[in-house]
């Protein structure tokens, strides 16, 4: 996989360089493709500026299949929630790390928009590349029997060791901000476990569709559309195992100076990419949707 | 006795709640506020608006000034958003001949270097068109 991101590395820099020297003929690029670096649970091409720390609150409750008996969600115990800060170290590149709940996960990522659109046009796309290390922080007996080997002569358990906890998520983004009302990304992902059940696949490829449609100076709605794909070749089962559940989302975006808010509905229970591409069962249907809410602060320094 | 006691909390207390019901008519103090405690660098009072009249830059300004200043300067500028009441300064409305008296560049210093209670905008509006159609729209509101 390493080999993979930096072949992609080294496909895309000669031409971030090419593009960085067009872009001294005063070539700008466009404003504020979005209001902030998170979208629902997806990210955008929108990096802050040098110096930027954000702060991020992801909630999502259990969904509202109960009615009134947990008032939609709101009092089931099925929650998850996920702390996380990031910083902008660099012109267009930022870390970060967060926790969540489901899983213990914690995860560190990087995003790094190596193209922005510009205004005259001379860049049509914005690109960026997203990454993720995740580690399930759970305790061991939580694992399952993915490290059990079934051979002819019988069962060998294998021990557990730290980087069965680790999975990787990885992004290409393009993004297009057609005009003042209308921004669109797409992208393709890749997506491994270390550990996993034996009857489930390490690896997924999934696509990736969100946008914002903004309707006042500070509101806009925003969708989003995640899918991973059923890929027989690159699947170690016979048939591709269940758990293909696309994440489908959207609802409603206020952005302000600092805070951007967005509350939504969607299908999945997970808050960080891999998990959700890796693990949505919820099919999208109505009573599998969840309330959800995405606060990010932001402070410059 | 006790009627005595009653009366001579009486006078006091119909002295003090008239006290409040008249003070509540009084204006408060007369904005003092003003322009004098601002120092701006002669650098900024000579500074020129590039993008002065420039119509392209309306829809910029307006957004701007909603995601920015509205909170706490008001729909229209008079002071009078949310978050005004929690403030010590006291702003001055945009429409406040004074005020639209200033040069463009004094507006900017206002608007983007900003003092005490005004935050600093340089970081969160980086790009120079953008302030100058901040202040375009600013100076709109008269």
């Amino acid at each position: 996989m390493k080999n993979y991101i930096l072949m992609l590395l080294l496909t895309v820099m000669p031409f971030s360089g090419i593009f960085a020297q067009e872009e001294e003929v005063k070539d700008k690029p466009v404003r504020a493709p979005f209001a902030s670096g998170y979208l629902i649970d997806n990210q955008t091409t929108m990096i802050p500026i040098k110096g930027t720390l954000e702060f991020a609150i992801q909630h999502k409750f259990g969904t509202i299949e109960n009615g009134k008996s947990d008032f939609f969600g709101i009092y089931a115990p099925a929650a998850n929630i996920r702390l996380a800060l990031d910083y902008v170290f660099f012109k267009n590149f930022q870390a970060g790390i967060g926790l969540s709940k489901e899983r213990m996960y914690t995860d560190l990522n990087a995003k790094w928009t190596i193209l922005e659109q510009t205004r005259e046009n001379t860049i049509p796309v914005a690109v960026a590349l997203y990454g993720v290390v995740a580690i399930d922080g759970r305790n061991e007996s939580a694992f399952g029997t993915g490290k059990t080997w079934h051979s002819g002569e019988g069962k060998t358990e294998f021990d557990f060791n730290f980087p069965d906890r680790l999975s990787y998520f990885s992004q290409l983004i393009i993004g297009r901000k057609f005009n003042h009302w209308l921004s669109l990304q797409t992208g393709v992902s890749f997506t491994h476990y270390n550990l996993v059940d034996p009857e489930f696949d390490h690896d997924k490829i999934g696509l990736h569709f969100n946008g914002r449609i903004n309707f006042s100076p500070q509101s806009s709605f925003i969708f989003n559309y995640d899918a991973p794909l059923k890929i027989q070749q690159i699947s170690e089962q016979l048939e591709v195992p269940p758990h293909h559940q696309s994440n489908v989302s959207f609802g409603v975006e206020i952005a302000t100076s600092t805070h951007a808010f967005q509350i939504y509905m969607g299908n999945s229970k997970g808050i960080i990419p891999q998990d959700i591409m890796m693990w949505n069962s919820n099919k999208f249907s109505w009573e599998n949707l969840a309330f959800g809410f995405t606060i990010t602060r932001i402070w410059n320094f | 006795m006790k009627k005595g006691k009653i009366k001579f909390l009486t006078y006091p207390l119909v002295v003090l709640f008239s006290g409040i019901l008249l003070a509540a008519f009084v204006s408060p103090t007369e904005s003092t506020e003003t322009l004098d405690n601002w120092d701006i660098p002669a650098k900024y009072k000579e500074m020129k608006n590039p993008h002065a009249g420039d119509k392209s830059l309306d829809r910029v300004g307006k957004m701007l000034y909603a995601k920015h200043c509205k909170s706490c300067h008001g729909n229209v500028g008079l002071g009078d958003g949310p978050k005004a009441a929690s403030m010590t300064a006291h702003m001055i409305p945009f429409n406040d001949a004074k005020f639209q008296a200033q040069t463009d560049g004094e507006i900017y210093y206002q608007s983007i270097i900003g003092m005490d209670e005004m935050p600093n905008f340089e970081k969160k509006i980086p790009d120079e068109e953008d302030r100058w159609a901040l202040i375009n729209f600013v100076r709109s509101l008269k």
